[in-house]
């Protein structure tokens, strides 16, 4: 007797989830998606690996090394599949913390195999990014290993993957009604005419989730927090070297064909002010545009100073994107109070380097009901406390 | 050299509705930007500046969220811009659109040269550059490539144009109107400093209390055009659906081609 | 009350060209209902000619106007010219070529004759008032999905100068009907322009121009990709076939204009017609007319061309191409 799962949503954390399950002999997966796989959120996320980064805290490393590892592999199988770049990284200590978070980096990538060192000769700095700005800088972690990866093309790879072992994916179809009887998840309803009928239902919409948790009668405690990028072409249009993905505390960038996507890190933003945190409807986000104005002052006071060779780059477009995460920016997995639906949300930014280990264990949970550490850190229930 | 550039900010994506009472496309109020061959306009109109000395100033007629536009063409270079916004402007066709956009530019000063893009990308009529020369009683060139060069003490411009599988070199006598041809050059683009400056730099705002054009050529009563009805059209056939894997497909395809070549 | 449905002839090098076929079957299907006559409007250089070629496809009347060479592309002038005869003859309806001569030339026209002046009708279709005057329903996809408009031109506004897109309506066949001439040269003495020519010469040639082809492919946003182009242009290559774009591939620069079918672009009717990571959306479908094999490749299964297409295939272009043009 198959298990019949449907999943609500069809980016990374939808298509990455049915994989895992897929894989699986008795779950039969049905995974729902509005509008295209990979095409909303997803599509607007940066998907870089950054081995050193401290945005889930060192304490996460196996999910990053997990996710790392996962589409490595998966560029092994198919070239190009996960779309990856393999630019490098140099992440920038501009105080003692944060270096001693990237020599932490350092010391975890290279136990699992990888390079990284801790450079202080600001000329070899300059090497590998010649428009950088060494003043006021302590150092900077760098490894040649790593680079960034394509949230979409890795969506619809594990889209193609799953629906290969015998899932079902709906594209165009949205999902209107979660159908809960007696405090147990039934099956759901969408824009087709036919009803469909799950043992589990899983929400995946990301920044959609508190109006997906509505339907099944939760309430999701989701928080949006702006992500704001732009498409900067570089003085004289091609960069003469490569650009590695570059971190800031303050934002970070990376290289887009000969062009270069800067986004502003999320940490340094100031959650209870309006203007960077709230709860909004994704639906209403402009494909292009959407920016605020303060954000074109803030790249320009901080490329003036950290990476002069490229503040005078003209501006090819931008975007906004909602990274959606509770308040402890830890993701929302698992069991809710509503019996057979499940939360593989709340990403905030990272779905595409936490998806793999967190599906690996959803899936896991969902299929023979045993848990995880991991699990168990990042479940809904912490949220109800 | 006084140059004023025309601009239209058309939707970014297709996905708009149509107000059922109105027929009026419905435009998401974020989702703006400046028309594509509006780029190519506004580019040719610096580089003669930037050659010739003088100014540009852009001009749009909308409602005013449309100054972001105008921010966003002076960002590019554009040195002053003039936002026409009136309640009585809106719901016009091209004709009345076209006379609210003459009489701004002889609001505004005099020019020597006026620029716009051939065509939109939401309406795609091409028409309202050659109505404003009209309406201005000035010579203009439409679909050109590029504007060579200034002679005569600046009476004159040399452009190029495409027509019919040929190329024509015009001398225009200015005052003159031309627009661009989408693709003609490649638009300079807005850096974050001069994005910063354009929010210094002067916007004159223009209502109908300064042009004071008569109602009645105005707005939808001064439109000889008007959208009576709007529909989604029916579901056409639907494909006869070819399925297999690759090599079936291949092999399918190849034969449905052979058929079509027999008939 | 105004009567008749004129015709403008537009003609390059000598000879009309072949939207005034197009435009004499809109006048036909027109005069069905209406019964007015139909006129052609020469307003060209060599008119004489021009007129005899006119007369052979069968129309009640010829207005027209010898221009000399020099009076190319003085629009402004041809304007007042056009105008003036406009005004003499008091035609309901003006059909003109929606080209870049008919756009340049009668938007002056409308402005200054104060009249409406409506842009690329798919289709028209007459309505009558309550005083039994006639109408015209000029029906076209606005930009947008799904989305078609019918336009009208106010009463007050006549005559309602309507332009047709070049393929819409199939080119008239000839008929012999003897046609009164207006020669409208010695009453109007041509104005004076702010334009001339200088110079002319050809063009570069744009390769296998996709208008006239008879296989068509037609590459959308799926193959946005200089790989993937290069697969659409080997298996064009490959089948004898033109390769044409929507607009996405011209807008990011990767192909050029002149192969852009669509609502700002060309329209095409070919007989074989392939198209290629299209999704179907209206402003580029509408291109696309009359095929008679019409082949759609869309990884997309609920993709809207495959309510367009007669065959459909879901697959990976990229992967079924490279496997097509590996075998023969």
């Amino acid at each position: 007797m198959k298990k019949k799962i449907g999943i609500i949503g069809g980016g990374i954390s939808g298509t990455c989830l049915a994989y895992n399950l897929s894989l699986y002999d008795n779950a039969d997966v049905t995974v729902f998606e509005k509008d295209t796989v990979g095409g909303a959120s997803t599509a607007k996320s940066a998907g870089t690996v950054c081995l050193f980064d401290d945005s889930l805290k060192n304490r996460y490393w196996d999910v990053r090394l997990y996710g790392f590892e996962t589409y490595l592999k998966m560029e092994a199988n198919e070239k190009g599949s996960a779309g990856f770049d393999n630019t490098g990284t140099l992440v920038v200590a501009t105080n003692k913390q944060v270096e001693e978070t990237i020599k932490t980096g350092i010391a975890l990538a290279k136990a699992a195999g990888y390079s990284g060192e801790y450079i202080t000769d600001k000329e070899r700095i300059k090497e590998i990014l010649p428009d950088i700005s060494t003043d006021n800088i302590l150092g900077a972690g760098y490894t040649n290993d790593d680079g960034y990866f394509d949230g979409t093309m890795i969506s619809n790879y594990f889209a193609k993957e799953f629906v290969a072992n015998g899932g079902t994916l709906k594209t165009g179809v949205k999902v209107e009604e979660v159908i809960v009887e007696n405090g147990k998840v039934k099956g759901i309803k969408t824009s087709e005419p036919e009803n469909y009928a799950f043992d589990v239902v899983v929400d995946a919409s990301g920044p959609w989730s508190r109006f997906t948790g509505k339907m099944a009668g939760l309430d999701v405690p989701l928080w949006h927090t702006k992500a704001e990028a732009f498409f900067l072409s570089p003085p004289g249009k091609k960069l003469s070297y490569t650009f590695p993905v570059l971190k800031y505390p303050e934002f970070y960038a990376l290289r887009s064909g000969d062009n270069i996507f800067i986004c502003k890190s999320h940490l340094s933003m100031d959650l209870s002010n309006p203007m960077h945190a709230g709860q909004w409807d994704p639906d209403k986000l402009p494909a292009t545009g959407g920016t605020d104005e303060y954000f074109i002052d803030f790249l320009l006071d901080q490329l003036e100073m950290k990476v002069p060779g490229i503040v005078d780059s003209g501006l090819v477009s931008s975007w906004l994107s909602y990274r959606a995460e509770p308040k402890d920016f830890w993701p929302i997995l698992g069991e809710t109070p509503v019996a057979g639906y499940i939360l593989a949300t709340g990403y905030g930014g990272n779905g595409v380097i936490e998806a793999p280990a967190a599906s690996r264990d959803l899936a896991k949970l969902i299929m023979i009901g045993e848990s995880t550490p991991l699990l168990e850190n990042w479940a809904y229930s912490r949220l109800l406390a | 050299m006084n140059i004023a550039v025309l601009i239209k900010q058309v939707p970014v994506s297709n996905k708009v509705s149509v107000d059922s009472d109105t027929h009026a496309l419905i435009r998401a109020s974020a989702e703006g930007m400046i028309n594509p061959s509006d780029l190519n306009a506004i580019e040719a109109a610096l580089s003669l500046r930037d050659q010739q000395g003088g100014k540009v100033v852009v001009f749009t007629m909308g409602p005013p969220q449309a100054e972001a536009s105008l921010r966003e063409a002076m960002a590019i270079g554009c040195d002053e811009a003039c936002l026409i916004t009136d309640r009585a402007f809106g719901r016009a066709d091209t004709l009345a659109t076209a006379r609210v956009l003459a009489k701004a530019v002889e609001y505004y000063g005099n020019f020597n040269l006026i620029a716009c893009g051939a065509l939109s990308s939401d309406g795609a009529t091409g028409q309202v550059g050659a109505m404003v020369a009209e309406a201005l009683d000035i010579p203009h060139a439409s679909e050109i490539r590029s504007i060579l060069h200034m002679l005569a003490d600046n009476h004159q411009i040399e452009v190029l144009k495409d027509l019919e599988q040929q190329t024509y070199t015009l001398l225009v006598d200015l005052p003159a109107l031309v627009t661009f041809q989408f693709g003609c050059n490649e638009p300079r683009l807005a850096t974050l400093r001069s994005t910063r400056a354009a929010k210094n730099k002067p916007m004159l705002t223009v209502t109908n209390a300064e042009l004071k054009i008569p109602s009645e050529l105005i707005g939808a009563e001064g439109s000889p055009s008007r959208v009576i009805d709007s529909w989604e059209p029916q579901d056409g056939r639907k494909a006869e659906m070819i399925n297999g894997n690759e090599i079936e497909l291949a092999q399918k395809l190849r034969a449905l081609l052979a058929k079509g070549d027999e008939a | 009350m105004r009567q008749g449905i004129c015709i403008y002839a537009e003609a390059h090098n000598g000879v009309v060209s072949n939207t005034f076929a197009e435009l004499l079957t809109a006048a036909r299907e027109l005069q069905k209902t209406t019964g007015e006559e139909i006129s052609a409007l020469v307003v060209a250089s060599n008119s004489a000619k021009l007129c005899a070629d006119v007369e052979a496809f069968g129309v009640d009347r010829i207005l027209g106007y010898d221009l000399s060479v020099e009076h190319a592309l003085q629009d402004d002038a041809i304007a007042k010219v056009i105008s003036e005869i406009l005004k003499d003859i008091e035609p309901s309806s003006v059909l003109v070529p929606a080209s870049p001569e008919g756009r340049s030339i009668f938007s002056r026209v409308a402005m200054r004759l104060n009249c409406g002046l409506t842009a690329d009708c798919t289709e028209l279709l007459v309505g009558v008032r309550e005083d039994g005057g006639y109408y015209i329903k000029h029906n076209k996809p606005s930009f947008g999905d799904n989305v078609y408009v019918s336009i009208i031109i106010r009463e007050d506004f006549f005559p309602q100068i309507l332009t047709i897109r070049h393929g819409v309506y199939n080119p008239a066949k000839q008929q012999s009907v003897r046609a009164t001439y207006c020669d409208f040269s010695n009453m109007l003495s041509f104005p004076s322009s702010g334009v001339k020519v200088v110079s002319r010469e050809a063009k570069a040639a744009v390769t296998d121009s996709i208008s006239s082809a008879e296989k068509v492919v037609v590459v959308g946003k799926g193959m946005e990709s200089l790989e993937s182009l290069e697969l659409a242009q080997a298996f064009a290559d490959r089948i004898g076939a033109a390769l044409a774009c929507t607009r996405p591939l011209s807008d990011v620069g990767l192909m050029p204009f002149e192969r852009q079918i669509g609502q700002t672009g060309c329209t095409i009717r070919p007989k074989l017609c392939i198209s290629i990571g299209v999704s179907g959306a209206i402003q580029h479908t509408e291109g696309i007319k009359d095929v008679e094999t019409y082949i759609a490749i869309n990884t997309d299964p609920h993709a809207a061309i495959f309510r367009e297409a007669n065959y459909g295939i879901v697959a990976d272009a990229n992967i079924l191409l490279k496997t097509f043009l590996e075998k023969s």
